[in-house]
């Protein structure tokens, strides 16, 4: 079992503007993420999806509005956000000259995070990474072993707030379940977790709720009932009519 | 920078140096680089030190032969010359400076005085006039090369394969990251700085200061520090390997190649002087008004002549209790000399505000003030070799004027008119060879230390200037980057 930090994360966008190009990317944003909450952002491309992620990461600055973790806001406390976050990009990058297991132990290491090799071991198990890959360099990955080593690192980091961007992309069938599975055994142990996709399905298998998201605003939301997901076929419906729209 | 920070760097440097030594390019570029530096060092070293036997022995040699010249008439003898060589410092076995250029060795005789000889860039053909590849070439223009082949990618790396957001977003503020990098760079300096720390400490051993020593190689690391922050710098700026890479090749070719020589031909033009034959006409022109030293019935000493008979009270040359002609020699010698003095004195300060000009492009290129404190710090720039001028000089005229002494004291006026008559008279107008002692010992010091560090101070100043407006520049990009 992943052991989370037990502190009161809460992830809060609150009339969020973000205007890198004209017209603005996000628009008036809002919507919170409560501690042990999986919430994901679903809309199509250009939506702001990956925008409203990085703007939580610090990386976009807001032209208005409040992008909070942990009530602190993100720019203003960047190094303490970042710290608090594990961040899972849409396409994970580690770097080809290193192994997996090594380049684990170097982001590790970044975060001044120690573990030990057993550890580094029980991640790979969990996210189904082949043994003979983790001392393999990493240039003979693929996609999905990729987002796998960083699924195990984002693990590894045992923070209380999880950011991820298109998180399944690249995973087999067998392995989006796996992770979904993941997911929701982190928010169980008391993880917040913001996810941004465009797989309706994928969502609803994980989330507690879901914000549609269409040219930088929230256009819907959806619960999901006590003990049960939220029902696929409605928001897909309003996926598909929001963006026809 | 905490503690945690300064780990957190450090631990990037090592995923730094991991990288370098799994990437076959830039281990290749690190053992060129070694040995580049090491070879340069062993075989400078090796020819300065043959230099130096040689000159010593040379230096003997010549005042041997000198003094062990037969009975001869003492103007044959001024003729006759002696050579002075230099000795250089022991830290100019890695920085020759401007000896290469301006020589090493003056043949000083009387009614002239000679330019400095030996100088290894005039004995060269036309391709090896492009500088010898010493220690401080290498350090100076190769190594900033390496640096930058190895280093360029630092941080562009990380952005163009997006490693760098997801650095970032671990909680690594991008300083820390950039501290990283840097340490990298800068470790591997030092590395490539061995071979050149090894001989520095050799040169302490052969006599050199190590206050002077510690200088150079403090001058150098700061010169290679500012390259590694330049190569942050672009790293960091731009988002493209292939951007920094263009852009540091640009820096290092106006830096290394195109300023050095921007900044002599500013110097040449901003201080004109004129060039050796207008200069040698000039000093003919003024020479022939004080008539020539060897007739002494050239009408320019009439009112010498007759000022000496007064002073004797005689009617006569010939009743003089001198001999005329020696003193003739004597006075024509020292007016010339004071002549050819103001001229030397006219050209060296043409050379030093040329030189100083030429030093204020080290506001502008890095370069130019290491080059500037290399030499100075080695004892090899332009005012040692000025001084080594004014010595020699001093040195002509102390032992031609010994010999004129000679000439007017012991030598007997008629016999000195009549030594072309026959060989007997020939042989009547010779002095003793026990006279030929008169060369002093002749050894060139190095500058002081205190003189050399004085020196250096503006040049320290260029290269610390150059690394804050570098840390602000980074600073400045790195916030843009956070």
């Amino acid at each position: 079992m992943i052991k989370i930090q037990k502190i009161n994360s809460v992830i809060e966008a609150s009339s969020l503007c973000v205007d890198i190009n004209t017209p603005p990317i996000l628009k008036t944003l809002n919507f919170q993420v409560k501690k042990g909450e999986v919430y994901a952002l679903l809309g199509g491309n250009g939506a702001g999806k990956s925008t409203t992620l990085k703007t939580f990461l610090g990386f976009n600055i807001p032209t208005s509005g409040n992008a909070k973790i942990d009530d602190q806001e993100v720019t203003e406390a960047l190094d303490t956000t970042r710290e608090k976050c594990a961040y899972l990009p849409e396409s994970a990058t580690l770097y080809p000259h290193l192994t997996a297991r090594e380049n684990i132990e170097y982001f590790l290491s970044l975060a001044n995070i120690r573990k030990s090799q057993d550890d580094i071991n029980q991640a790979f198990q969990k996210v189904a990474l082949q043994q003979d890959a983790w001392d393999r360099h990493m240039q003979t990955y693929s996609k999905g072993m990729r987002q796998k080593t960083a699924i195990a690192l984002a693990l590894l980091r045992e923070a209380p707030i999880f950011l991820l961007d298109e998180p399944t992309s690249g995973l087999d069938p067998v392995a989006i379940d796996e992770f979904n599975h993941l997911v929701r055994e982190l928010a169980l142990s008391g993880a917040t977790i913001l996810m941004v996709t465009h797989d309706v399905y994928g969502a609803c298998q994980v989330a507690d709720r879901i914000g549609l998201l269409r040219n930088g605003e929230l256009v819907g939301e959806f619960d999901a009932p006590e003990n049960g997901r939220i029902d696929t076929e409605e928001v897909h419906r309003a996926f598909a009519q929001k963006e026809s729209a | 920078m905490n503690l945690s920070a300064f780990s957190t760097a450090y631990t990037i440097a090592k995923d730094e140096w991991r990288y370098w030594l799994r990437s076959k390019i830039a281990i290749t570029v690190l053992i060129i680089g070694l040995l580049l530096t090491l070879s340069s060092v062993i075989v400078t070293s090796i020819n300065m030190l043959e230099l130096n036997h040689d000159r010593h022995d040379l230096q003997n040699a010549a005042e041997q032969t000198f003094v062990e010249q037969p009975d001869r008439h003492p103007h044959r003898m001024v003729h006759y010359g002696h050579y002075a060589f230099r000795l250089p410092s022991p830290l100019a076995t890695l920085d020759p400076g401007v000896d290469a250029y301006t020589g090493n060795s003056v043949f000083l005789e009387g009614h002239r005085q000679n330019s400095a000889m030996f100088a290894d860039q005039r004995q060269g053909t036309a391709l090896t006039k492009l500088g010898s590849l010493s220690p401080a070439f290498i350090v100076q223009v190769l190594v900033p090369l390496l640096l930058i082949l190895i280093g360029y990618s630092s941080v562009s790396r990380e952005r163009e394969s997006q490693t760098l957001t997801f650095i970032l977003s671990q909680g690594t503020s991008i300083f820390v990251l950039i501290a990283g990098k840097a340490l990298a760079l800068i470790s591997l300096i030092g590395l490539i700085l061995l071979p050149l720390i090894l001989s520095g400490l050799f040169t302490i051993g052969n006599g050199e200061n190590p206050i002077v020593v510690a200088s150079f190689l403090l001058g150098y690391a700061f010169y290679l520090i500012i390259w590694a922050l330049m190569i942050i710098l672009f790293s960091t700026a731009l988002s493209k390997n292939s951007e920094s890479f263009t852009a540091l090749t640009f820096v290092w070719i106006l830096f290394c190649i195109a300023m050095p020589r921007i900044a002599s031909t500013t110097a040449s033009t901003t201080v004109p002087s004129a060039g050796k034959l207008e200069t040698d006409f000039t000093v003919i022109a003024e020479l022939r008004k004080l008539g020539d030293g060897h007739n002494a019935n050239d009408p320019a000493f009439a009112k010498f002549k007759a000022s000496l008979l007064a002073q004797y009270n005689v009617d006569t040359v010939e009743d003089l209790p001198i001999n005329f002609r020696g003193a003739v020699a004597s006075r024509s010698e020292a007016e010339l000399t004071t002549v050819l003095n103001k001229f030397a004195e006219k050209r060296m300060d043409e050379e030093l505000s040329q030189t100083q000009v030429s030093r204020n492009f080290g506001w502008l290129s890095p370069m130019v003030a290491i080059k500037t404190l290399s030499m100075i710090s080695a004892g090899t720039s332009i005012e040692t070799h000025h001084r080594f001028m004014r010595e020699t000089e001093k040195l002509r005229f102390d032992f031609v004027q010994s010999l004129n002494k000679v000439h007017v004291e012991q030598l007997n006026y008629q016999d000195d008119i009549n030594r072309n008559l026959n060989e007997k008279s020939s042989k009547q107008a010779r002095v003793d060879s026990a006279n030929w002692q008169v060369l002093n010992d002749f050894t060139f010091t190095p500058d002081s230390p205190s003189t050399r560090l004085q020196r250096s101070v503006s040049s320290y100043l260029q290269l610390l200037v150059w690394i804050i407006v570098l840390v602000g520049f980074i600073q400045l990009t790195g916030r843009r980057a956070q």
